[in-house]
Order: structure tokens, then sequence, then C-alpha cells
């Protein structure tokens, strides 16, 4: 019934996500033995019926941070509140949070339908009422008339769905998912997030999704959590990760990124090898720091005078060392005088395709490189 | 164990299948053979000595007869030694099956580094002979045992309380000797019991007692099953650790079947009540596939 008012809301949300937070993470730590910080001092508001992405490579600490929210694992310091209500030591079972297993951890010795009734069981939802209940749960994920099957008779894809109608049909709160989709295989992964989005989105749950893939946090979330090292990296819309990213780690994580040494002249520009570009250098003055371009955002001309090139880009004159065909782009690694950029070209776009060996020139936006101080992000 | 063989010819590709009953018998003879001999071939003449004729003084004459059967079960005596046997089977059972669930399921859960010890521990009362632990409880629990020693001198109690010689000395040496048995079976059974299916059902709204109830004790129900049907069987069959801790007075199938063999030499109603001892068994067996089926 929570889900049903909320349908009106979601604009207001975007507009103004700070002061909607429905999940509010303050400060939350865990530390193994003496100190060993798997999650250190985590901050993050997730507004209501908007969907978190806790994205970053493993043992990072994105389980632990899962777990502590559900209520599986004691939280070190700071505290959780959904919708004002602080459940930072309530037990797991009150806590009114749908979780959905990495390894679905259905109930061997149930079948599919007593399954997705334990949890209306628990509620004391009436036996007609939990019926109806447990056959429409079982629709919403595309599975009706499975229910007296037993789990290990279904397949992986299947069983994660029966686990997130578990989850859901109980109408939680919150809806924690844990790599919900890294055991399935590649065409049935594509299919099942657009599918997890479509009922997030329709019954306007507030969910965190952890992953370690980032196509998966950028395509499906709303907001995206990288972490890092048991730290919160960067907090943002997907847009924000990708073309802002906050430091050097994220800006390698996050797709694909050139990273290049640099040395910065002014404010304005860098020194890459025997070249000065013009960029943002966002503060710094002076010393080392790394540069980062994205493959896609370099394009490649046939060489020609650099007189002819506007000034308002940034250009380099390379070679092709390496030719890699993916499919739908090809891949150029492309040596600019002690550096090499890799860069990518759409093959549906390409007017003119190059040869290992050959001279060119790339060009790309100053705003396209990014500039982070040395080991910021390390 | 029907379960397991039938499933493996159908496991196998079509071209292996003309190798493998060859080496299927080549490695299963040896174990057939010793079990013909050793088994089969004696349970078929205990079968066939039940069934005859004895003069008083134990002689075995060539005639067959139901006398020793019907004399089973015309005897009211007879009857309290089945009520005695089940008692101690169903009781010894239960109370070993609450001593060693805590025991295995904390086994099952305690960190690697820990269980292999732990394990061990557990098990090592096997290295000890029964009657050897039997006797040891025959110093503990006697009227000048350490139990009653330190109670008396205490001055809790004036007179010793009578701790053997009983039923209750039975029980007690039965339980001990049997919590290895059960858990070892108990920890074989537990295979299925994972953390996360406890967690899910926590995130679903249930507290302790409902995921001990709905989770837990489903999911080691075979392990149950398995070690109730060891220790049903060992505690039915038991004799040594009946007499000498019921000092003569627990009357038991069991204990019966020895003094007709080795104080009567009554070989024929030995036999006789074997066979009711085995045909208990069968039942015990029986039960006991169902509740795996149930449970699978
Ligand atoms: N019980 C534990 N004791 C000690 N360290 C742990 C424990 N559980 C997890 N860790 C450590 O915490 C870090 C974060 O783990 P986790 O949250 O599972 O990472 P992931 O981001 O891959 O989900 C890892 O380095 C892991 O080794
Ligand atoms: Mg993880």
């Amino acid at each position: 019934m929570q889900t049903q008012e909320l349908r009106q809301e979601p604009l207001a949300a975007e507009t103004n996500p700070g002061d909607q937070a429905f999940l509010k993470l303050k400060g939350i730590t865990k530390r193994y033995g003496a100190d060993y910080m798997a999650v250190d001092d985590l901050d993050i508001d997730v507004p209501k019926g908007k969907l978190l992405g806790l994205l970053g490579p493993s043992g990072c600490g994105k389980t632990t941070t899962l777990r502590m929210i559900a209520g599986l694992l004691d939280i070190t310091k700071g505290k959780i509140t959904i919708d004002g209500d602080d459940i930072s030591h309530k037990p797991p079972h009150k806590r009114d949070i749908g979780l959905v297993f990495q390894n679905y951890a259905l109930f061997p010795h149930m079948t599919v339908a007593q399954n997705v009734a334990f949890g209306l069981e628990m509620r004391g939802v009436n036996r007609v009422e939990a019926r109806d209940r447990v056959e429409e749960a079982l629709e919403m994920v595309r599975l009706p008339g499975y229910g007296e099957r037993k789990p290990k008779e279904m397949s992986g894809g299947q069983q994660q769905r029966v686990a997130l109608a578990r989850a859901l049909v109980i109408r939680p709160r919150l809806l924690l998912l844990d790599e919900p989709l890294s055991n399935l295989d590649a065409k049935l992964r594509d299919d099942m997030r657009i599918e997890i989005r479509e009922i997030q989105q329709r019954l306007q749950i507030t969910t965190v999704f952890v992953t370690h893939d980032q196509v998966e946090a950028l395509t499906m979330c709303d907001l995206v959590g990288v972490m890092h090292k048991g730290k919160l990296a960067q907090l943002g819309t997907p847009e924000d990760i990708y073309e802002r990213p906050a430091d050097l780690f994220v800006a390698d994580f996050v797709g694909r990124t050139n990273v290049l040494g640099c040395e910065i002249e002014a404010l304005d520009r860098v020194r890459i090898g025997a070249s000065v570009y013009p960029c943002d250098t966002r503060g710094l003055t002076s010393g080392k720091a790394k540069a980062a371009i994205r493959p896609h955002r370099i394009s490649l001309t046939p060489s020609r005078d650099r007189s002819l090139v506007s000034m308002a880009t940034n250009a380099a004159h390379g070679k092709v060392t390496r030719v890699t065909y993916i499919g739908d782009v090809v891949q150029y690694d492309i040596d600019i005088g002690g550096n090499t950029l890799t860069t990518e070209v759409h093959t549906a776009s390409a007017g003119h395709s190059f040869q290992s060996g050959e001279k060119l020139l790339c060009e790309w936006k100053p705003q396209d490189m990014q500039v982070f101080a040395q080991g910021s992000g390390s | 164990m029907a379960a397991i063989t039938s499933s493996v010819p159908l496991a196998d590709a079509p071209q292996t299948r003309r190798k493998f009953p060859f080496l299927l018998i080549a490695l299963l003879l040896p174990m057939a053979i010793i079990n013909f001999i050793a088994f089969v071939l004696p349970v078929v003449r205990l079968g066939m000595i039940s069934f005859i004729e004895s003069r008083s003084g134990g002689v075995l004459t060539n005639n067959y007869t139901l006398e020793n059967y019907v004399s089973f079960f015309t005897d009211s005596f007879s009857f309290e030694l089945v009520a005695n046997s089940l008692t101690l089977g169903f009781g010894v059972t239960l109370i070993t099956l609450c001593c060693a669930y805590p025991i295995a399921l904390f086994l099952h859960r305690v960190s690697p580094k820990w269980r292999n010890m732990l394990f061990v521990i557990t098990v090592s009362p096997l290295l000890v002979s029964s009657v050897v632990r039997t006797y040891g409880w025959m110093v503990i629990l006697g009227d000048q045992g350490v139990v009653n020693g330190i109670l008396m001198s205490s001055g809790i109690i004036d007179s010793p309380l009578r701790l053997t010689n009983n039923t209750l000395g039975v029980f007690i040496g039965m339980v001990e000797v049997l919590i290895p048995y059960m858990a070892l079976s108990l920890i074989a059974g537990f295979g299925r019991l994972e953390n996360v299916y406890e967690e899910a059902a926590a995130s679903l709204g249930a507290n302790r007692w409902t995921r001990f109830r709905r989770v837990i004790l489903p999911l080691t129900a075979p392990g149950i099953a398995l070690g109730c049907l060891l220790c049903f069987v060992l505690s039915i069959s038991s004799f040594i650790t009946p007499k000498l801790l019921g000092g003569g007075r627990v009357f038991l199938l069991a204990t019966e079947i020895y003094d007709q063999a080795v104080i009567q030499l009554e070989w024929p109603t030995a036999a006789a009540i074997s066979v009711i001892v085995l045909i208990i068994f069968g039942l015990a067996l029986a039960v006991y596939s169902r509740v795996v089926k149930r449970f699978d």
C-alpha cells in the first residue's frame, strides 16, 4: 500500500533529491578485527522510489554495506534510518526490508509458492489473500503457474525471479539486491536488467542494487555510489559519474579511459610529452598530474597540417600501432610520441578505416580531457 | 541405498555403459561375497533355527515347529520385554538427539579452523570400547561412586541415590555411548543447511524460533532421521551396557536373547526373539525411508 501513493513523487525528488531522503546512511562503518575497515564512514541518502547502485570492484565493501542495511551484520558505527525510523540496531526480522541474495537462497525444502508465501505467513496474512498475492507476485516476475515446482527444478534465471517475487510480495519499505545478475549468462542478464528496472519503477520501491558491473550501474540506476576500499569515492547520477568523475579511480573504473601522465603548465593547460594542451585543470597550477580521456571522445582523421585544425580543439599526430575489431566498434591504439592512446570508432559511422602503421591526427575537445592530481583515488 | 545404485546406469553416457557393468561388478564382488557369507547366510540360518524344535537342555532336534514363536507371543513376559526395549529405544534416541543436536549444529557453524579439532573431540569416545566406558559409568554412578560420594560428603543427601542397577543407569550409560554416533549422523545429514537460508528467513520477518522451526529443522531432517534410526537400532540391540548398568534387573529383548543363547543354551528361542527384533528394525527402516523421502 505504501507503494501506491508514491506515484506522483519522483518529479519532486528529481529536482530536490536531498530533501526527500528516504533511506539515510549516516557515517556507517564496519570494522573487522582491530583496524580493518571493510566499510568506512559511508554517507548516502536515497530519495523515495529511487534506485541506488553501489558500484565497486570486488572486495570494496558493497556486500558488507548491504548486509548492514539488512541487519545481518552489526554496524560498528553510524546510523541507518528509513523514512525517519532509526533501524540501526533493529534485528533483521523487524526491519521490513526485502532482500535478494547473490545465489538466490531459495528454501530448498519448499515449493516456489511456499517460498514466496513465507514472508506473508510471517506477517499473518490469511491463506486466501496469501494465495492471491503469491500468484500475483509470480505473474509479475513472469512465472505464473510455477508455484508447485521445487527451486532445484528451475533454471538460474527463474530462481532469480522467484527470489525477486519472494522479496517483493511482502511490499517491503526497501529492496536490497546483491549482485542479482552476476550468476546469469550475458543475454539473460540484459533481459533481467530491464525487467528489474521496470518492476522497480512500476512499484516505485526504493532500492539499493549492488554490482561490480558498471554497465548495470549506469543503465539501471537513478543514483550511483562508487565505492573504493570501503569508502564512497563518488555519489551522483550515472551521467555525473561518467562525465564528471570525482577522482582518477572513478574515471578509470567506470567506463574505459586513457590515463596519461602530464605536467600542469597553468590553470588552463597541461603538457603531455612534448605538446601542450588546453584544458581545465580544476584548480591545479603546477606539478605532475594525470589526464584522462575517454576512447570514443577522440576523433580520428587522416594526417593533415596541424595549422588547419581549429585552435579550440586538442590535436596530436600519431601512428596506429594496433587495430582491434570488436564488432560495434573498432579500437585503434595510437602512439602519440611516447604515450599510447586507445580510441574507438563506431563501425557504422566510420568514414575511413585505418591500417596499422598509418599516420593520423587525433582530436578531442578540451572539456573531454579531465585532469586529476597525482595519486587521487588510489 | 537403492536410490544410489539405481541412478548409476542412468547417469552414464550410452557408449560407456557397456564397459561399466564389468568394472562395477568387479568392484562390488568382494563386498557382495563378504556380505553374503557374513550376513545373508547367518540370517537365513538364524531364521531356520528359530523354527527348530528343541528338547529341554537346549538339545536341537530335526523337527520344525512354530512352537518358539507361539510361546513367545503367549507369554506376557515377552510383551514386557518388547515394551521395555521400545521404551529404551525411543527414550534413549530422543534424549541422545536432544544432547547431540546442539553439538552438531555448533560444529556445522563453527569456523573451519576449529571444526576439525572439535569434531575429533566429539567422536573420540568411540576410540574407547563401550564396555570400558560402561564400567566407567559404574564407578561414577555406583552407590559408593563419585556422584554419590560428593553428594553425601557435602551433606546434600543421607543415603546414596540409586543411579545404577536400574533403568535410569541404563539410560545414562546408553545415551553417553550413543552420542558420538548421533552427532556423526547429524553432521553427515546437515549438508543442505546454509546460513544464507536463515538470513533469508530473517529478512522475510521470521524470528529466531520460527527460523529454527521452519528452516533449520526441515533442512536438518535427513540428519535427524539417520541419527535416530542408527541410535534406535543400536540401543535395542545393545546388551552389554544394559546388563552391566541394569545389574540384571532391566529386562530387554537383547538381554533375553543373550540369556537364552548363552546361559540357557535355548538357541531356537533366542533365534525366534532375534527374528522379532529384526522385524522391529525392518519397520524402523521403513519409517526412516518415508521420512527421508518426505523431506527431500
Ligand atoms: N567476516 C569477515 N571478517 C573479516 N573480513 C571480512 C569479513 N567479511 C568480509 N571481509 C572483508 O571485507 C571486505 C569487503 O567485503 P565485501 O563487502 O564482501 O566486498 P564486496 O564489495 O565484494 O561485496 C573484503 O576485503 C573482505 O575480505
Ligand atoms: Mg559481494
